[in-house]
């Protein structure tokens, strides 16, 4: 359903570079892309695909370090590339504008939210203050944000997440522009957030005919959200379509790569049924920091060897808490840690060596998790040295052996810093950096929502395939379900702090649910591009996300 | 209009032609404006102005030259990871470099370049320069050159082992206080405080004042120097023993030992009085370092592979050394140059005082004292001594400051 309109944003042959090593290399090698008034185009690919560098360039921006060479942009029939810088800044925030990932690190924290959304229109002398700021509040009241009156008048941390990627959303209309680029929008939220904040968009966006570039790395987002997909790989076009025919047919191999990457599913074990006691049993545990309210109330599970328990739900309801207890970061106020039916001293620094070896983490950032100044053969040698006290010839076949084991050459890996390795590689050493402590359990910490679809099934795939060779048990917190349900083995459901609903994979994905547990299921972005649409229709439209969950009945009889 | 005059504008204006005509916009502005002032320059000061302009401009090529030359042999003759780093250093860095490689062969040669000894009376009081004397007699009549290159390793020498001495301390108190958190970053907080609240300059006084005259022999010095170490090596003790009990006996005892080494071995360089000076100067610099290093490994105690190796159960020892000091040495080394250049003036200062080094040794801040009085007569003498401490503190911070832009991590 391409819409056939006034072109309003056309790029042909858009070549980008960037400096890096003292010579220009090419970021984006020669893209063209056509956007009509009022249509939503999506740009999907992996991370350095080179989709945040096109989003700006849009507005005929170049971030540092980078320059837009022999190019042609035009926006509404003015070329952007050979403008003057101030022709181009009087179009950005009045015809173009720009919606960034985190809208948390966009806004001025020092600034009340209303400020910041009526600063373009009065810079362009657009709207008075006064009308700026009842226009703000209609816009506040469309995107669905809770007292349209009064939020504008906090200030940006008085607000939550989804509801300051709204007011972003807000602001980007203020000028009410011919074209918004949303880079990310809702990358950064919980799921449950995340329909929240796609249909207020949606529904802007269809109000005012704006025309959109929605950048995403999501595919079930996309299909929401897009008229037309463009498919990018390393600064290369893949292929472009309308969104129904790009996900019913699609033609690059690449693209039909994309599209598979869900199908991994990893065969569902059982607790062993010969009395084997508990690997990890979590039993009681309160805990909070220091001086505030409890983090965790009464939480219990149990993790057998040899088996994956997922902890789901949204962010601050203590997954990764609970990950502290076990690992002895977070001493708990209440209740123990039994590894093997024996209690585990609540602080870390009273474990014996051994102890600390049997549990082992691997963290959501791969970056702030290795040490940039180390090397690769010390950061996975390290643990190896220390527990088992290797060194020389030893040591280097045990590094070798590890490199080996996370499917990574040996040889070409061995000197190199994390800095010289992609996201994929650097999760990969991560856990490595676990296994070369011999351990029976791993706590992973959200471990592929930093990475793309691609390269999270990959690392999913060794993750299952190395615990089918070392029989070894995971703690797989995530907010993800696609993940859970290629990888979980049992899955444990927590909200505010509490545990909702656990219980073994196939009957967690089988209704009876927890209300929660059905809200957070139902709100998984599917393949159809119709999917959210008829979510809506079901929920209506102001029972989505908070809402939603604040609505769950007390008295549930699934509610226990 | 004399020769000079005529090839003087000749030059400015071919070389902005040249300038214009290439498209390099830059410095044809420079030089067409230099062009511009040399006008009026002409027509209020005559030749003897140009002339010194051209003067200036000389000098000023011929620094460049130095310096680009002395970065390109630095190229050449590094290792290649080094050179990688040197070719980003801009021109100014090359020539604080080249600078402090001057002093620093003047100082340690100083006894074979000086033409006299350092306390040697060769002449009369004040006599002019001449061929045996570069620059002249001071007040007593020793000869000035050999008094600024001995200077340079009286001086220099002192103010080096005063930062390293309160690097010592302070980047390690700040490290453990990153690391351990609670009661003992804290105490040593508060501690550093205390300390930074006093004006360094009084501070300093008052405390020579005290330490000076009477208490300045060879015991007292030495024993305040072990203490001073002792101190510093009981911070590395609770680092790598942590709660073992053995291990701290044999720490302790290795302690005493290199402490007392380092200090008889201090006493062989300086004398009792230098000893003093050096201390007071830790032990007032060293809260700035404390209080830098703190905020730099407080930065880096948060990541992630932090928490990976305390779960692994490593010592506080191997936290410190392996994963956070590689991370914060571009700073600390960037901050151990500006200290240097404060504790350099505050030793000069001191001496020029009469509080610092002491006569007959050589001494920059002193040697502007004792020839103060020749500034009212016209001569330029006192401020060779003062000049040679300016050049050394502008050529450390032109090297500061290629290392700080380059710990900031601008790079475009």
């Amino acid at each position: 359903m391409i819409k056939k309109k006034d072109v309003l944003l056309k790029i042909r042959d858009l070549k980008i570079q960037g400096y890096s090593d003292e010579t220009w290399v090419d970021i984006i090698k020669g893209i063209d892309l056509t956007l009509h008034r009022g249509e939503v185009m999506g740009l999907i690919g992996e991370s350095g695909a080179g989709k945040s560098t096109i989003g700006a360039a849009c507005m005929g921006y170049a971030r540092d370090g980078t320059r837009i060479v022999d190019s042609s942009i035009e926006f509404d029939g003015m070329e952007l590339t050979t403008a003057t810088e101030a022709d181009r800044r009087m179009l950005r925030g009045s015809r173009i504008a720009y919606v960034a990932q985190s809208a948390a690190a966009s806004f001025n924290p020092a600034h009340k939210i209303i400020d910041q959304h009526t600063e373009a229109p009065l810079q362009y002398r657009l709207k008075k203050r006064m009308e700026a700021q009842e226009d703000a509040m209609e816009l506040y009241e469309k995107l669905r944000l809770p007292n349209p009156q009064e939020i504008g008048f906090r200030y940006p941390h008085q607000v939550s997440g989804g509801q300051l990627q709204r007011a972003m959303t807000a602001m980007a209309m203020s000028c009410r522009p011919d074209l918004i680029i949303f880079d990310e929008p809702t990358t950064a939220l919980d799921v449950t957030t995340q329909i929240e904040v796609l249909s207020a968009i949606r529904d802007i966006v269809d109000e005012f005919n704006t025309a959109a570039i929605y950048i995403t790395h999501d595919l079930a987002v996309v299909a929401q959200m897009a008229d037309t997909i463009k498919v990018l790989l390393k600064g290369e076009e893949v292929e472009e379509a309308s969104t129904r025919e790009m996900l019913e047919n699609p033609k690059e191999d690449y693209t039909k790569s994309l599209w598979a990457v869900r199908g991994f599913k990893s065969p569902q074990r059982h607790r062993p049924t010969d009395g084997t006691p508990p690997l990890i049993s979590v039993k009681n545990v309160d805990a909070s920091y220091t001086g505030g309210e409890k983090v965790l109330d009464d939480v219990s599970f149990d993790i057998y060897p040899g088996m994956t328990v997922a902890v789901v739900g949204e962010s601050g309801s203590g997954k990764s808490t609970t990950a502290r207890v076990i690992t002895g970061l977070l001493p708990p106020s209440k209740g123990e840690v039994l590894f093997k039916g024996e209690p585990f001293p609540p602080d870390y620094r009273n474990r014996t060596k051994d102890q600390l070896r049997q549990c082992q983490m691997i963290y959501q950032m791969a970056d702030t998790a290795l040490n940039p100044k180390v090397r690769i053969s010390e950061i996975i040698g390290r643990p190896a040295a220390f527990y088992s006290g290797l060194k020389g010839v030893a040591l280097k076949n045990r590094i070798d052996e590890l490199l080996d084991l996370i499917e990574l050459e040996p040889a070409q890996y061995y000197n190199r810093y994390p800095a010289e390795l992609s996201g994929g590689q650097k999760q990969r050493i991560g856990i490595a950096r676990a296994l070369a402590a011999e351990p029976t359990f791993i706590v992973c910490d959200e471990v592929t929502s930093a990475l793309d679809q691609l390269v999270a099934e990959g690392i999913l795939r060794l993750l299952d395939r190395l615990q089918n060779e070392l029989n070894l048990a995971y703690m797989f917190i995530t907010h993800d379900l696609a993940t859970v349900r290629s990888i979980a083995d049992e899955v444990v459901v927590m909200q505010h702090g509490k545990v909702v609903e656990q219980g073994p994979k196939d009957e967690m994905f089988t209704p009876p649910h927890h209300p929660y547990t059905d809200l957070l299921l139902s709100s998984v972005p599917e393949m159809d591009p119709d999917w959210l649409t008829t979510l809506l229709e079901e929920r209506g439209v102001d029972n989505v996300g908070d809402a939603a969950s604040a609505k769950i009945d007390p008295k549930d009889a699934k509610v226990t | 209009m004399s020769v000079f005059v005529i090839i003087y504008y000749t030059l400015l204006l071919g070389a902005s032609c040249l300038a214009a005509y290439f498209n390099k916009r830059s410095a044809f502005l420079l030089i067409f404006s230099l062009t511009l002032v040399s006008f009026i320059l002409g027509i209020v000061g005559g030749p003897g102005a140009l002339r010194s302009v051209a003067i200036a401009a000389g000098l000023l090529a011929l620094a460049a030259m130095v310096s680009y030359a002395f970065r390109e042999f630095l190229i050449v003759i590094a290792s290649t990871n080094m050179a990688k780093e040197l070719r980003t250093a801009p021109l100014t860095a090359a020539f604080g470099m080249f600078v402090i490689f001057t002093y620093a062969i003047a100082g340690i040669f100083a006894p074979v370049i000086a033409p006299f000894g350092e306390a040697e009376i060769i002449s009369s009081a004040f006599a002019p320069a001449d061929e045996t004397m570069l620059l002249g007699a001071d007040q007593l009549g020793r000869d000035m050159f050999s008094r600024i290159i001995y200077g340079a390793r009286n001086t220099v020498a002192l103010a080096l082992a005063g930062t390293v001495l309160a690097f010592l301390l302070g980047a390690l108190a700040g490290l453990l206080a990153a690391v351990n958190g609670g009661w003992f970053d804290q105490l040593i907080a508060r501690t550093s405080d205390v300390i930074m609240s006093i004006p360094s300059l009084i501070f300093a006084l008052l405390m020579l004042s005290i330490f000076g005259g009477e208490l300045a022999n060879d015991t007292t010095s030495f024993w305040l120097l072990t203490g001073f170490m002792m101190v510093t090596g009981l911070l590395v003790v609770t680092a790598v023993f942590e709660n073992n009990i053995i291990g701290w006996a044999i720490g302790l005892a290795a302690l005493v030992g290199v402490s007392v080494a380092f200090a008889g071995f201090m006493l062989i360089i300086f004398n009792p009085s230098e000893i003093i000076l050096v201390l007071v100067v830790a032990v007032i610099y060293s809260p700035r370092v404390f209080r830098l290093t703190r905020a730099v490994a407080g930065n880096v105690v948060v990541m992630d592979y932090i928490e990976a190796a305390k779960l692994r159960g490593e010592k506080t020892w191997y936290l410190i050394r392996r994963e956070i000091l590689p991370n914060s040495t571009a700073p600390l080394v960037a901050e151990f140059g500006l200290e240097f250049c404060f504790v350099f003036l505050l030793i000069a200062g001191l001496s020029f005082l009469g509080l610092g080094i002491q006569p007959p040794t050589a001494d920059w801040g002193s040697m502007v004292r004792e020839n103060a009085t020749l500034v009212s007569f016209g001569e330029i003498t006192p401020l060779i001594p003062a000049a040679a401490i300016a050049l050394l503190t502008v050529a450390v911070n032109f090297v500061v400051d290629w290392m700080l832009y380059r710990s900031s991590g601008l790079k475009v």
